[in-house]
């Protein structure tokens, strides 16, 4: 059923296949620049993945100005004045992020300070602050999860105020997402369960919380049954490059997919689950999904009956009735977390993600200040949290 | 002489003084009820000293300004600092939908209708302040359409609180 309004953006080209990553020259001219600043991290680096990037630049006419591998685990506010800074004295004129969320977000900030030719991020935090159209921009995802590349969103950690800064602009999507098989393939299976969970949540979360719409309800629909499809693939066997491009491709359609119809009350506990206890984001995803979707269960029946298709595929669809649907979804989705605990060790409770009990007060705290949570079906109080709490724990 | 003629759109008057008039009355009844409600006080004693909230209508408003002073909420009409939290309705037919009130502000964030400026989890802790402030003015068939759950608040004490705004608080912000 269509919404009463909605809205809906993606203009990034998607560049997916084996060698897609040679097509980076090519696209930066026709984004008329040629000399890219490339934004990294080290575990992309160790992994091998920067040769193979810069090998992709063989018999082109680019010089890439500098490769900048020092992102932390966190974007954050002085690395990006840091980037700005080499940006600007190896005179580059495009920016090229090659990692997962750190990296990417890193970037759009990078991306920010260099057009508008500023030092102070600040200016620009909040929706619609950015006014002009930024640099040419380019992302070659190393994980198949953030969906970054898709995504309108930056979070930057301010050091000197101890706030996470939010920028929210259709200006920081890039231009072009970049999906070669070759730069997931290194990804060990817990990370791979853990990102590829975290995928499934974007998915799952846009197509059942508020902001749904019809356009971002077929990406994410697509997202869930390819990722079904391949998450026990790619686990099982990372150089399986059918699987990894899959998943890849459904991280960036599941990235469009929450971009346009926000995730809720699994991200809002999840991203204070990490502030609190450091549990890592997919993982954190992984842990709630099944306790959120049931505390919503009341208001998201019928879009978690249709997903039951995507999840579980069309034999298991026409044989659970109606309204057994959403539940079945549920269950199946713990048969799948099981499957992961198997075969990558992914934790299925907060307790084996490191979490004690004397955190859950401080996470449902920090839970239902989360704007994510705004889009949840259910209201959430302090209370709701906690028995969501102690039920995942 | 150009055989093209400018046209200056003017302005939505009535929906503009409408959105106004329940601007004047949601600051009125922030004011009162952040001094006789528990949990309202509560989070807003989180909030700085000094702390500024905005609801403006984008882009010639009207606007509303609240500031934390004494631990207490004060509706004011001018400030000489940049607001600490922003909530910008993106055109008067979007303020005039969520302030009359015909949507509420889960549906209304759903639909792109505002955008908010600065500290999220201030801005969760605003809408909650909402919820309950809403629950007072309006009656039970009002509010089920305006958020997702009507805070837990006995008849009595909603009746009450109704019925001293209205008659007290509106007017003299006590």
């Amino acid at each position: 059923m269509l919404p009463s309004y909605y809205e809906f953006y993606n203009p990034v080209k998607i560049i997916s296949g084996a060698k897609a990553l040679d097509n980076i020259p090519y696209e930066l001219e026709l984004l008329n620049a040629k000399r890219p600043l490339v934004v990294t991290d080290k575990g992309v680096e160790n992994a091998g993945l920067i040769k193979i990037f810069i090998n992709a630049f063989k018999n082109s006419d680019m010089e890439i100005g500098a490769i900048y591998s020092d992102v932390p685990p966190d974007s954050s506010n002085s690395v990006v004045k840091d980037i700005a800074r080499v940006y600007r004295e190896k005179n580059c004129d495009s920016l090229i992020a090659v990692g997962g969320g750190s990296p990417i977000d890193t970037a759009k900030g990078v991306n920010i300070l260099v057009t508008e030719n500023s030092n102070d991020l600040m200016e620009f935090e909040g929706a619609d602050r950015l006014k002009k159209p930024l640099k040419p921009f380019i992302v070659v995802p190393t994980t198949a999860g953030t969906g970054s590349e898709a995504t309108l969103v930056a979070v930057i950690y301010n050091e000197e105020k101890n706030v996470k800064m939010e920028f929210i602009s259709g200006y920081l999507l890039p231009n072009a997402a970049v999906i070669d098989p070759k730069m997931t393939e290194t990804m060990p299976p817990k990370i791979t369960a853990a990102t590829g969970m975290d995928a499934l949540t974007h998915a799952v979360e846009a197509y059942t919380c508020l902001q749904k719409n019809p356009i971002s309800d077929a990406y994410a629909f697509s997202a869930i049954k390819i990722i079904s499809q391949n998450i026990l693939d790619a686990v099982k066997n990372g150089k399986d490059q059918k699987a990894r491009l899959n998943m890849a491709n459904a991280a960036t359609m599941a990235g469009i997919a929450f971009s346009n119809s926000m995730v809720g009350g699994v991200h809002a506990l999840g991203h204070s689950a990490g502030a609190v206890a450091k549990v890592p984001h997919g993982v954190a995803m992984s842990v709630f999904l099944p306790y959120g979707l049931e505390y919503n269960i009341e208001k998201i029946k019928d879009s978690l009956s249709d997903l039951l298709m995507a999840l579980s595929g069309p034999e298991v669809f026409a044989d659970t009735p109606k309204d057994k649907r959403a539940l079945k979804f549920i269950e199946d989705l713990r048969v799948l977390q099981k499957k992961l605990y198997d075969e990558a060790g992914l934790p299925m409770t907060l307790k084996e993600a490191g979490v004690t009990e004397d955190m859950l007060g401080t996470i449902a705290s920090k839970a239902i200040n989360d704007g994510a949570l705004m889009m949840n079906p259910e209201e959430m109080s302090h209370d709701d949290a906690m028995k969501i709490l102690k039920k995942a724990f | 002489m150009s055989e093209f003629k400018t046209y200056k759109p003017g302005r939505k008057w009535f929906k503009t003084i409408v959105c106004k008039v329940v601007m004047v009355i949601l600051g009125r009844a922030f004011q009162v009820f952040s001094k006789h409600d528990h949990e309202i006080l509560r989070e807003v004693s989180a909030w700085p000293e000094g702390f500024i909230l905005e609801l403006n209508v984008l882009p010639l408003g009207p606007k509303l300004l609240l500031s934390k002073e004494d631990g207490k909420i004060k509706a004011v009409g001018k400030i000489e600092k940049k607001p600490d939290l922003s909530v910008n309705f993106k055109n008067i037919e979007s303020a005039f939908l969520i302030l009359t009130p015909l949507m509420g502000v889960p549906q209304g964030f759903a639909e792109h209708r505002f955008i908010v400026i600065g500290d999220v989890a201030k801005a969760m802790a605003f809408t909650r302040c909402l919820n309950r402030i809403l629950a007072y003015l309006y009656p039970d068939f009002l509010c089920k359409n305006l958020m997702r759950r009507i805070p837990e608040i006995s008849f009595q004490k909603r009746m009450a609180k109704r019925l001293y705004f209205y008659t007290i608080g509106l007017v003299t912000g006590l």
